[in-house]
């Protein structure tokens, strides 16, 4: 592929990239949304939340991976409890690393 | 009081840009390997901010995809964002600027999205806040692919190092700081498993990500109908 053709594909991309992102905002704070939708939307973070942990979790490779071999799984079970106990994103943090790298070099 | 918006976003930024580093560096150096240039894996960094589409984008690049393809698959994974958008429409409407709030926006990702999320949960959204946590974000992709497309072949594995858990784990503990309401357990459980398996029964959408959308539309809804 020659470099013109990759600096058109960057560039539209890139185009295609961003206008998701700001047009919504742009466009639609112009309007006051019906009381339902507004609580439909307090809906998506949670659920975008929800099914990104389930592929970062269950899914690390790109593929569903259920298995005992999934260092990924075995990471989240601690990280999930100190997250719940302590409500700290840097122990969480920490914690989930560390199970991480232990698992990564000794097992 | 403004600095400390300021500071609050780019400290917020801090968990993301650990977590952007392994990535952003891996895409540097698939980059180069797919064909392009130092300043051309830089500068699709700059341009845009897409971490799945950059990487499906030299996916197909080295498939010897066609750039229409390429195109129509990173308008496909980016869609999941008009929806992200559209919901920091209420929390940014008349707090921020409606021109600042949609250009600052570009630097949305699935991580400065669950992260200024949490955040508004209890503080009003500024323009300062968000210019912080996603520039600072952005810089971190820009200079790690930067790093990774020069120094692609001299750096082992950075797993080692339990960098590639930084993004789970955040996102564990920010759906942990997200669940206030119990209809928010719910939604959350039922868009994982919905997501887990529109991407098993149709595996196309673990590559464009749109088992990511099904599962929010069918789990929002849900909880709107629990949260009766």
């Amino acid at each position: 592929m020659n470099s013109s053709s990759i600096w058109f594909i960057i560039i539209s991309v890139s185009i295609v990239s961003i206008l998701p992102r700001i047009l919504p905002v742009a466009v639609l704070s112009r309007f006051d949304f019906p009381a339902q939708l507004k609580k439909w939307l307090s809906f998506v973070a949670p659920a975008v939340l929800g099914s990104l942990t389930a592929l970062y979790i269950l899914a690390p490779e790109g593929y569903i991976d259920l298995s005992i071999n999934n260092n990924f799984i075995w990471s989240f079970i601690p990280t999930l409890l100190v997250a719940v106990k302590t409500r700290s994103l840097l122990y969480s943090l920490l914690v989930g690393m560390a199970t991480m790298a232990l698992l990564y070099n000794f097992f | 009081m403004q600095s400390t918006e300021l500071r609050q976003g780019i400290n917020d930024s801090i968990p993301i840009v650990l977590g952007y580093l392994p990535l952003g560096f891996a895409f540097g150096v698939l980059a180069c390997e797919a064909g392009m240039s130092t300043i051309q894996a830089t500068a699709m960094s700059i341009l845009c901010f897409t971490g799945a589409g950059q990487f499906i984008t030299l996916g197909l690049m080295q498939a010897g995809g066609a750039i229409i393809t390429i195109i129509v698959a990173n308008i496909l994974v980016n869609l999941r964002y008009i929806l992200f958008s559209t919901s920091l429409v209420p929390y940014l409407k008349r707090r921020v600027p409606t021109f600042t709030g949609s250009l600052l926006c570009y630097g949305l990702t699935d991580e400065t999205y669950a992260v200024s999320m949490n955040r508004y949960q209890d503080h009003p959204p500024t323009a300062l806040y968000i210019a912080g946590l996603n520039l600072s974000s952005h810089l971190g992709w820009i200079l790690s692919t930067f790093l990774g497309a020069v120094l692609g072949a001299y750096i082992t594995n950075p797993d080692r190092l339990g960098l590639n858990f930084t993004l789970p784990a955040m996102f564990v503990c920010l759906l942990v700081f997200m669940i206030r309401r119990r209809a928010d357990i719910l939604v959350a459980l039922s868009a994982a498993l919905i997501c887990l398996l529109v991407g098993y029964f149709v595996p196309s959408t673990m590559g464009n990500l749109f088992n990511i959308i099904i599962a929010t539309i069918i789990a929002a809804s849900l909880g709107m109908v629990i949260n009766e």
